[in-house]
């Protein structure tokens, strides 16, 4: 769409009430919000949470928007009205009451966030890893993800501000895909939900990768994430921890653990530059 | 006020921020444009801003002192202007913000000050814009401070403050200013700003004494009172508010020993102790002063 046009559309959204709510989103007592950076599990986790909530009908990529909605999309007069467990990718907002953060090793969110970039055309093919992962961890990638930080400053600005307080809770992806049924059962309480084990099954179940990408290959051209992107490559990507040992070259592990390492050990995640200094350590 | 009052209100609300996306007239606020050789001056609000605004307004063009009129186009705050208005400053920028910590900022000094008298001076701000009466009690007044009732976007001073501080702390492109420290010795901690100015590559600022103490004089509390009282009705951030009440008040340090009530300081270092002591502000109620004991080392929570 050209630039005025763009603009046209938006004077016309505000005017009708139908501009996305994102920041200016109005914020309830009761609102939880799931929140993350970009490319770190937060879409699973819509489908995984949706189903863990909703009963009646398994999360799909048509429904998704009004069962975990993204604050990004529908306006605020909308989502006032609906379930309020809302996805969002915000840094620290010191209103959300309640928060699930979920935390994920940076080196596969630089893997991930390089195919979505392909996906979205923001880089063309055969786009230099390396060269992303700079921008990157500068955080000058493409101005909507800019404005919420890098991974770092996103991750600390809330757990060094929340972690500890009620309505917290840190999650880790790669906990959440070793056993999803744990994580959903320890997040009940703060879901509001009975954590049966059939309950907690079912929505493990209808959450899988190989269906949410057997879902995706039926609804890509229909969710609003998808739809004007790529569709040779996809959104559902590997759903797997670790995936950057094969991706990244050993320069570009080095950047990114030169420049967060103290927090991703802080967050639990080994570092290869450690390894590294320890096996130099054995042979001296 | 009945709904149908209410609905057309909004209906109204609605049609101006259209007219203003229209007319290319959004005003900044949050969705500022922001650009790489930005400078934001960021505090919660009552912490000095306006006077620290005067201060390096009056150090950098030292030729046409800062009054209330033309502030706004010197340094100006980004939640009254236009964003439009604001990308046609001469770069590079400084801007004042409330904002809690905002990632893109490229450098920022914050302004941290005591909260004990923050809220005194915020009680008497919502005062003035007739957010509470005159006979409001400030004792009510405390917790409702605390729990950040007053203007959630920039959450309560704790959030604020820490939300800055322990993501930007060392960072070369943050410095962090305490109220207190600019009113002790105003020309040390101005030469420090200027050292951090000059890092940044912002434009050359002459700091000599003689600079600096004109500077001080020039945004002295008299003459800032003096012209608050000329032009208080055409500033955006007075104009509207009662006249009996002024915007620059005390411009002191340790007021709230007089003003606040022993529960009251109880309950603010009860909440904040540990960060308060992490920033060098001594407690003193009893209570708080034993049960933060041991945890004030590097920033609490």
């Amino acid at each position: 769409m050209s630039r005025s046009g763009r603009y046209l559309k938006t004077v016309a959204a505000t005017a009708l009430g139908r501009a996305p709510a994102g920041r200016g989103l109005t914020i309830f007592p009761d609102d939880i919000f799931l929140v993350s950076y970009f490319r770190s599990g937060s879409t699973w986790s819509r489908f995984l949470f949706g189903n863990f909530i909703q009963q009646d009908e398994p999360v799909t990529f048509t429904n998704m928007e009004r069962v975990v909605p993204v604050i990004y999309n529908l306006p605020d007069r909308v989502l006032r009205g609906l379930r309020r467990v809302l996805k969002s990718h915000e840094c620290f907002d010191p209103r959300y009451p309640h928060v699930i953060y979920i935390v994920r090793d940076p080196r596969d969110v630089a893997v991930s966030f390089y195919y979505f970039n392909l996906k979205v055309g923001v880089i063309p093919e055969g786009y230099s890893m390396d060269e992303f992962v700079a921008r990157f961890i500068a955080a000058r990638v493409i101005g909507y993800a800019d404005r919420v930080g890098c991974w770092q400053d996103h991750v600390l600005s809330w757990v060094r501000l929340r972690e500890g307080k009620p309505g917290f809770r840190l999650v880790r992806y790669e906990d959440l895909l070793a056993d999803p049924a744990k994580q959903l059962t320890n997040l009940a309480p703060l879901l509001g939900v009975e954590p049966t084990p059939a309950r907690v099954e079912r929505a493990v179940q209808l959450s899988s990768a190989s269906h949410m990408q057997s879902l995706e290959k039926k609804q890509s051209k229909q969710w609003v994430a998808t739809k004007d992107t790529r569709q040779d490559i996809p959104f559902v990507r590997e759903a797997k921890s670790g995936g950057w040992r094969k991706k990244l070259s050993p320069a570009a592990v080095r950047t990114i653990e030169q420049a967060w390492g103290t927090t991703m050990k802080e967050m639990g995640y080994d570092l290869v530059m450690d390894a590294n200094a320890d096996h130099e350590l054995v042979k001296g | 006020m009945p709904p149908s009052q209410g609905s057309a209100q909004k209906l109204l609300d609605v049609l101006q921020q259209a007219g203003r996306v229209l007319t290319g007239r959004q005003l900044a606020g949050r969705g500022v444009t922001v650009f790489p050789d930005d400078i934001f001056l960021v505090s919660y609000p009552r912490s000095g801003n306006t006077w620290a605004r005067f201060l390096l307004g009056n150090l950098i063009n030292q030729n046409d002192p800062v009054t209330f009129s033309n502030i706004e186009s010197r340094i100006p705050e980004i939640y009254f202007n236009r964003d439009r208005v604001l990308q046609q400053l001469p770069r590079p920028r400084m801007l004042k913000s409330h904002e809690c910590f905002q990632p893109h900022y490229p450098r920022v000094i914050y302004i941290v000050r005591d909260p004990r008298d923050v809220v005194v001076s915020f009680y008497h701000h919502n005062v003035k814009a007739r957010n509470i009466p005159d006979d409001y009690p400030m004792a009510s007044f405390v917790p409702r401070f605390i729990a950040a009732e007053f203007d959630r976007r920039f959450g309560s001073w704790r959030d604020n403050v820490m939300s800055w501080a322990a993501v930007r702390e060392g960072n070369p492109g943050f410095l962090m200013l305490r109220y207190e420290d600019l009113k002790r010795d105003t020309a040390s901690a101005l030469a420090n700003v200027v050292a951090f100015l000059n890092r940044c590559s912002f434009r050359k600022i002459d700091s000599n004494l003689e600079a600096l103490q004109r500077t001080i004089e020039l945004s002295s509390p008299e003459k800032m009172r003096a012209l608050e009282k000329e032009e208080a009705g055409r500033w955006v951030l007075t104009k509207g508010t009662r006249s009996d009440k002024p915007f620059v008040r005390s411009a002191t340090s340790g007021g709230w020993k007089s003003q606040l009530a022993p529960e009251s300081v109880e309950a603010i270092e009860s909440a904040w102790g540990g960060l308060m002591l992490s920033l060098g502000y001594e407690l003193v109620s009893r209570r708080t002063a034993v049960s933060v004991t041991g945890s004030h080392r590097g920033l609490p929570s």
